[in-house]
């Protein structure tokens, strides 16, 4: 038995940026198996990295694109829009992201001015874009849209790449001179 | 001024909800304030609400701030007492309990002088000293134990709309303010215990020196030392075990809401051209470059499909009869270069060319002599004469002569 189990499945979703977590089964299991290291030797020999999350889901490295497709912008900027409002809301955001499913007509993301600018930057402009997004964000396994509710949705696992995302950039501020800002404001 | 006792718990009595929300609100007050809590918590009793307030003033349940002052506060006596009542705490502070350890220091110097001067008055005095900061000890620390876990509790279950960046604030507060400087404080080899050891080797030395015959008091103290060291370890641990999950937890999502703040507002700032690719999360997605698409490779077989049907070509195989015209022409004009050499230095090139293949057209001429105009064997030089006409099968050239010589 040194076959690796769905191989084929997995190089397929992943290869499309798709993150595989819990609720992606049969390959999630297998690459949280004991063989998760014989797959990644598998697609390190094809020049691809398999990355095994701190919090458990699997994904490959993404390239430095020069040429950055205007979803991710768009993704981020939805993401970190979510975030700010789950802050105002004084609970702890983890809790807040996965503790819960959300209305896509009832999201906080036009609700503010500010908000509202920041996601026109980046082209989205109603719910309908929202939507769109949304969808995307599906496809590579962040959220999960189908199977519930009418304009439902959750978030899933793999949205932790978000999360570490935003402690990166915490923690690079705080790592900065504290007047770096401000001397390159000036 | 003394007050009635009988006078100051009817009021309270009949102003429960009054005097807790007083002590809720804590601080300093304004008259307009009072006023408004009046209003907000009225009496059980049929009463004007200036009464109530001049009855808070005369009950000196209200005193102000400093003499003439219209701000008021809740006088500190009463404030314990409903502390009490109402089942609610606050916390000691770190220098609380340091004091309560110094006071034990000193209390424990004065023990030891009584004992070597054998005051047994003094003694007593200062057991009862002993007694009553253990005591003290033992409430605030409760006390403090009560105020966090309210306090953790509150965080847990409130749903104010107070920011998580906030509420880490506060937390942080209350480890840095309380936790974590009285676990230095409570921990085995810190100051309070070392206090502890002293005075409880002091009360020993009372005992084996019969100056003290007490020995319940003696025994109650010895007890509650132990009691109250054991207790505030606990206390303090059990503390900092309640808050480190909430404070570990507001830790990582503030760190989280910091990170999104920070770059919406450098998008915000700075506009998408400069928000770079620092911010975004990058998602591996294959690129073929030079594939050509579904559309263009179904246009191709369309083409194929729908081309008219040839008939192959057909190749002659058979020897050819006549020789080939471009073949003997190429091979002419590879053999110039060795015909002319034999003739160099020729003086007129041109008129070297039609005189000796008369039967070339315009384009065979001109073609040899490109070729031995340009070959590397030879040098041209103008022979620095008039123009001449020269006649070709199929026309005429007009031309300077050029000399060849050899390179």
């Amino acid at each position: 038995m040194n076959e690796l189990l769905h191989l084929e499945k997995i190089f397929d979703r992943l290869k499309r940026g798709c993150h595989l977590g819990p609720d992606d089964e049969p390959e999630f299991s297998a690459l949280s198996s004991q063989r998760f290291d014989e797959y990644a030797a598998y697609f390190a020999a094809l020049g691809l990295t398999l990355v095994r999350h701190e919090r458990e889901f699997f994904y490959f490295e993404p390239d430095n694109q020069e040429d950055v497709p205007i979803t991710l912008p768009r993704i981020a900027v939805f993401s970190y829009i979510i975030i700010d409002h789950a802050a105002n809301q004084g609970r702890p955001i983890e809790e807040f992201i996965f503790g819960q499913n959300f209305l896509i007509t009832a999201l906080p993301h036009f609700t503010l001015d500010r908000y509202t600018a920041l996601l026109r930057q980046v082209d989205v402009h109603n719910v309908d874009d929202l939507r769109i997004l949304l969808n995307r964000m599906e496809q590579i396994g962040w959220v999960k849209i189908k199977g519930l509710g009418e304009d439902e949705y959750r978030f899933l696992r793999p949205f932790h790449r978000v999360f570490s995302k935003c402690l990166e950039v915490a923690q690079s501020a705080q790592a900065a001179p504290p007047d770096a800002s401000q001397r390159a404001a000036t | 001024m003394k007050i009635n006792p009988q006078s100051f718990f009817n009021f309270c009595a009949n102003h429960a909800p009054l005097l807790r929300a007083l002590s809720e609100r804590g601080g300093e007050l304004s008259e307009t304030e009072v006023m408004r809590l009046i209003h907000a918590n009225p009496s059980a009793i049929e009463e004007l609400p200036e009464t109530a307030r001049r009855r808070l003033r005369e009950l000196q349940i209200l005193v102000p701030t400093e003499p003439g002052s219209e701000l008021l506060f809740m006088a500190e006596p009463l404030s314990r007492l409903l502390t009490y009542l109402f089942n609610e705490a606050n916390p000691a502070t770190p220098e609380i309990i340091r004091g309560y350890v110094m006071s034990l220091e000193t209390t424990g110097k004065q023990l030891g002088r009584a004992l070597d001067e054998e005051d047994v008055q003094r003694v007593k005095l200062a057991f009862d000293e002993i007694s009553l900061t253990l005591r003290r000890i033992h409430a605030d620390l409760n006390e403090t134990q009560h105020a966090i876990l309210a306090e953790v509790a509150r965080y847990k279950t409130e749903r104010a709309r107070v920011s998580v960046r906030e509420k880490y604030r506060l937390i942080v507060h209350w480890m840095e303010r309380y936790v974590e400087p009285m676990i230095e404080i409570v921990r085995a080899d810190g100051p309070m215990r070392a206090a502890f050891d002293e005075t409880e080797r002091l009360l020993y030395r009372a005992r084996e020196e019969a100056l003290f015959n007490d020995h319940p008091a003696l025994v109650r103290n010895l007890r509650f030392l132990r009691l109250v060291s054991a207790h505030a370890l606990r206390v303090f641990t059990q503390c900092r075990k309640e808050i480190q999950p909430l404070f570990e937890s507001l830790r990582r999502s503030s760190f989280i809401a910091e990170g999104a703040a920070r770059a919406l507002e450098k998008l915000q700032a700075e506009g998408l051209s400069k928000w770079g690719n620092e911010y975004l999360i990058g998602v591996a997605a294959f690129r073929f470059q030079n594939v050509p698409s579904d559309m263009a490779i179904a246009l191709a077989l369309q083409r194929v499909i729908e081309h008219p049907p040839e008939p192959p070509p057909v190749l002659e195989f058979a020897a050819e009869k006549e020789n080939p015209g471009a073949l003997v022409r190429l091979m002419w004009l590879d053999s110039l270069p060795d015909l002319v050499r034999d003739d160099l230095p020729v003086e007129d090139l041109m008129g070297w060319l039609v005189k000796k293949y008369p039967e070339r057209d315009t384009s065979d001429v001109l073609a040899g002599f490109s070729g031995l105009l340009f070959h590397n064997d030879f040098q041209a030089a103008f022979a620095d004469e008039k123009p001449r006409a020269y006649n070709t099968t199929d026309g005429e050239i007009g031309a300077s002569p050029l000399q060849l010589i050899s390179a």
